[in-house]
């Protein structure tokens, strides 16, 4: 098959959920995404506090240790400070040790049992004093509590000029139970925030401690942070309401999760819109599809209706496809007729010669446009004649892969068109017929009268002869009457005879064999029906005769259908009818032979003789005609018995003088 | 009262005159017409003898001709001449009640032999006709009681029985029968009943 069927019946549409499943999955999965990403955030967001709280208690931890430490040591130099002897070398170093940067402490400062100061290091000058909210330097109330409590007191801090705040750190010092005086170690604040805190700590971290009113009074940077991200511990001791403020410069940016997430969305967006693509995509073609179905539908339901034949054949005259109209023509089934090659079942043996000569002619690309009959078979045998309109096939790429054929069935056509041909001939012998059963009639009619009259005149006179009393004067009138009548009745015949001898012949001169073949003409379309051969032998250069063409014709188209008529019983190889022209002694002969029964002797005495016929619907005025026809022509019409089976009808002529 | 004569229809003089002719050689009288048409224009119930009639004429044809005549009450029998093809309508004539065809050409003996039976037959049938009308009369004649009378004497009863039976003496009884046989003409009740036979049917 060249059409290929579509897959029927048609797939049934999809639900209308089923174009928003891919879209639903999408959007779950982005979404899924979305709160893995956002957990990892947040997971991310804790981690990054936690560390936070981490370092800050680090840091306060590593502050208070400083603390504990310098408060040893302030401890341990209190003791050699308050010895009212002067500073040993030892004592000062581990004043300048004390003093070193990294403690924090900036100035260390002694006092004896009673508060006054005995001594600083570096020595103590009061310009640095800006302010003390808590009294005099060193602050007084932490003096004495520290005195009062025996351990160390930080006191509140306060500022001093270039911005800078300080606070003390009071250590009483006790010897054999006894209060002997404080130590006093100043702190800068802000050294202390800058030194203390390592650089790993503030270059993620602004450090800042805030007094208890919220103000900031010491910071490690002057940079503001931008994470809010922070952390807020009281910084005790000092204490009194200080507080250190930790806070993330930036929380971390953490860029593979960001990038996932972006790539995430961005072929999110992408999938939606190649499904909306191939949904397009698969709407057009469905509906492609659908349209491509309902024209193949609606061509097979024209195949299927019509009444004509069609079957496609490759280049090489394979057949490959037949509509249902074909296979009924031919009463072979699709399944048989497909992929055969010629010569095909369905060509009629004794035509296959033919057919295969228009079957070239039609692969060769040569077929009339108008149509070639040709002479089929059925596969019961049965013959039809076919008409067949051939026209090249071409596939969707332009290529011309075969041809295509229709086929309609004639035989009805000619059938019919013979019958009508023989119901007009009947109907012309039947016209005739009647006309000459009338003229018979009348003719009869009329000549009935006088005979009648005679008759009766007649038996009348023997009437009266019989009764004896007949005189001789009624006798004659009886008798003039009766020859009256006689002569009445031949008036009519002489009525008659004038009537035919209307039809005298118009005599020209004529070319014998031209007439034959024109009479051949006339009837080969019946010989062919008939299966009869008709063989012409004519001679060449015959002299012209004078005779009427018409009748001339008429006799040659009656001696033909006769020969054929006389041989619808042979056998089919023996229907031959040799029709011979010669010139002989000066009279041109046709002869018309046939090869049938051959006439019997007793019908042949009556051959000739009018109303005399062999056939069933013969009028028997055929062979008469033609003699009378010959006579006239100053010819002969004779016969005699063909050698080979049958009769030879001659008709002779004589040629112009 | 016309005499019965062989009326010949038929449009050919020669036909007309030889069959008058030959009618006449065997005493049989006859009158000729030359058409249906005239023939009919003449014709008289009280036509005796028998009709002579040729299928193909010219004007009205012998058929046609015998329908008018079936029509008007026709008593005398048809004879029909015909030609070759003709006899088919002459046998449908014939079941309407022709007395016979001839096809021509005829034998003529035979044609006069027919023509003389049928003036045969249209004269008994005239004849019978004649004393059917006779007999009417005459029994028109009686009175009631002497119809009843008449009956009763055709039964073959005694006057006797008929007295008692009609409740009247014997005497009235011979009047009555006497009047009866001298209106009906007869002198037996054995004539009366031969007169009545037919009529009695």
């Amino acid at each position: 098959m060249i059409l290929d069927p579509l897959p029927l019946p048609a797939p049934s549409p999809p639900p209308s959920w089923y174009w928003s499943l891919p879209y639903a999955a999408v959007a779950l999965f982005v979404a899924t995404m979305a709160a893995l990403l956002w957990l990892t955030h947040r997971q991310d967001a804790e981690e990054q506090r936690a560390t936070l709280i981490n370092d800050v208690l680090w840091m306060e931890q590593n502050l208070g240790f400083q603390f504990e430490r310098n408060n040893s040591h302030l401890t341990q130099l209190g003791t050699e400070l308050l010895k009212n002897a002067p500073l040993t070398p030892t004592t000062e170093a581990r004043l300048r040790q004390a003093l070193d940067p990294e403690s924090g402490l900036i100035r260390i400062l002694w006092l004896n049992g009673n508060g006054d100061v005995k001594g600083a290091q570096p020595p103590y000058t009061d310009s640095h004093l800006v302010g003390e909210t808590g009294g005099t330097f060193p602050s007084s109330s932490a003096y004495r509590l520290s005195r009062s409590m025996g351990r160390p007191v930080y006191s509140d801090a306060y500022a001093v000029i270039e911005n800078q705040t300080q606070f003390e750190v009071h250590v009483p010092i006790f010897e054999g139970g006894r209060y002997q005086g404080s130590v006093v170690g100043v702190y800068s604040l802000n050294n202390m925030i800058s030194r203390q805190v390592p650089w790993w700590f503030s270059e993620r971290y602004r450090v800042s401690v805030d007094n208890s009113l919220g103000v900031e009074i010491a910071a490690k940077s002057r940079v503001s942070p931008l994470s809010g991200l922070s952390y807020e511990i009281p910084f005790d001791p000092p204490g009194h309401g200080l507080t250190l403020n930790v806070t993330a410069y930036k929380s971390e940016v953490r860029w593979i999760p960001l990038l996932l997430m972006g790539s995430l969305g961005v072929l999110a967006g992408a999938i939606v819109w190649s499904l909306w693509q191939l949904r397009r995509h698969m709407q057009r073609r469905q509906a492609a599809e659908q349209a491509l179905r309902a024209e193949h539908a609606f061509r097979k339901a024209m195949e299927d209706s019509l009444n004509t034949g069609m079957r496609a054949r490759d280049l090489q005259g394979r057949i490959t496809y037949v509509n249902p109209a074909f296979c009924r023509m031919v009463g072979w089934s699709a399944e048989e007729l497909v992929g055969l090659l010629p010569p095909m079942p369905y060509w009629a043996p004794e035509a296959l010669e033919r057919t295969l000569t228009v079957h070239e002619m039609v692969l060769g690309g040569h077929a009339p446009p108008q149509g070639i009959e040709i002479r089929l078979m059925r596969k019961n045998g049965e013959r039809f004649d076919a008409l067949l309109i051939e026209a090249p096939l071409i596939d969707s790429e332009g290529r011309h892969i075969g041809w295509m054929g229709s086929m309609v069935d004639v035989t009805e056509q000619k059938n019919a068109q013979e019958l009508a041909r023989q119901q007009q001939e009947r109907l012309q012998a039947t016209a005739r017929l009647v006309t000459m059963g009338e003229m018979a009639s009348t003719l009869a009619h009329e000549l009935n009268q006088p005979l009648a009259a005679i008759s009766s005149y007649n038996t009348g006179c023997i009437n009266m002869i019989g009764n004896g009393d007949m005189s001789p004067r009624e006798l004659t009138g009886i008798l003039e009457k009766i020859g009256k009548q006689a002569q009445r009745a031949g008036q009519i015949i002489r009525r008659v005879h004038a009537f035919v001898r209307r039809s005298e012949p118009k005599c020209e001169p004529v070319d014998l064999n031209a007439i034959l073949r024109e009479a051949v003409g006339l009837v080969e379309p019946d010989a062919e029906r008939r299966g009869v051969n008709i063989h012409q032998d004519l001679a060449d250069a015959l002299p012209p005769v004078a005779a009427d063409p018409v009748m001339i014709e008429q006799v040659a188209v009656n001696l033909i259908r006769n020969g054929m008529d006389a041989m619808a019983d042979a056998p089919r190889a023996q229907r031959n009818l040799q029709l011979v022209t010669r010139l002989q002694d000066d009279m041109l002969i046709l002869s018309v032979a046939d090869r049938g029964k051959g006439i019997a002797p007793e019908v042949a005495e009556k051959l000739f003789a009018p109303f005399f016929t062999t056939k069933e619907e013969g009028m028997g005025m055929g062979l008469n005609i033609c003699r009378s026809i010959a006579e006239l022509h100053r010819g002969r019409l004779s016969f005699e018995e063909n050698p080979g089976g049958g009769t030879i009808f001659y008709f002779s002529l004589p040629v112009l003088p | 009262m016309n005499p019965p004569l062989a009326h010949i229809v038929d449009d050919d003089e020669a036909i007309r005159d030889a069959l008058t002719w030959l009618l006449r050689t065997r005493n049989v009288a006859s009158r000729a017409w030359s058409s249906a048409e005239e023939f009919l224009a003449a014709w008289q119930p009280d036509f005796h003898g028998c009709v002579v009639l040729d299928i193909r004429m010219r004007e009205m044809s012998g058929l046609e001709c015998f329908d008018v005549l079936l029509e008007r009450g026709n008593n005398m029998p048809v004879i029909f001449l015909t030609g070759h093809g003709d006899v088919p309508m002459a046998v449908g004539a014939l079941k309407k009640g022709a007395f016979d065809f001839l096809e021509k050409p005829f034998d003529d003996n035979a044609l006069v032999d027919v023509v003389i039976r049928a003036m045969e037959s249209d004269a008994r049938r005239t004849a019978s006709q004649e004393a059917q009308a006779t007999m009417s009369s005459r029994l028109a004649q009686l009175t009631p009681r002497e119809i009843e009378v008449m009956h009763l004497v055709l039964t073959g009863k005694f006057n006797k029985v008929i007295a008692d039976e009609l409740n009247i003496s014997m005497r009235t009884v011979e009047v009555h029968r006497s009047r009866v046989f001298e209106k009906m003409g007869v002198r037996s009740a054995v004539e009366l009943a031969q007169l009545l036979a037919p009529g009695r049917d």
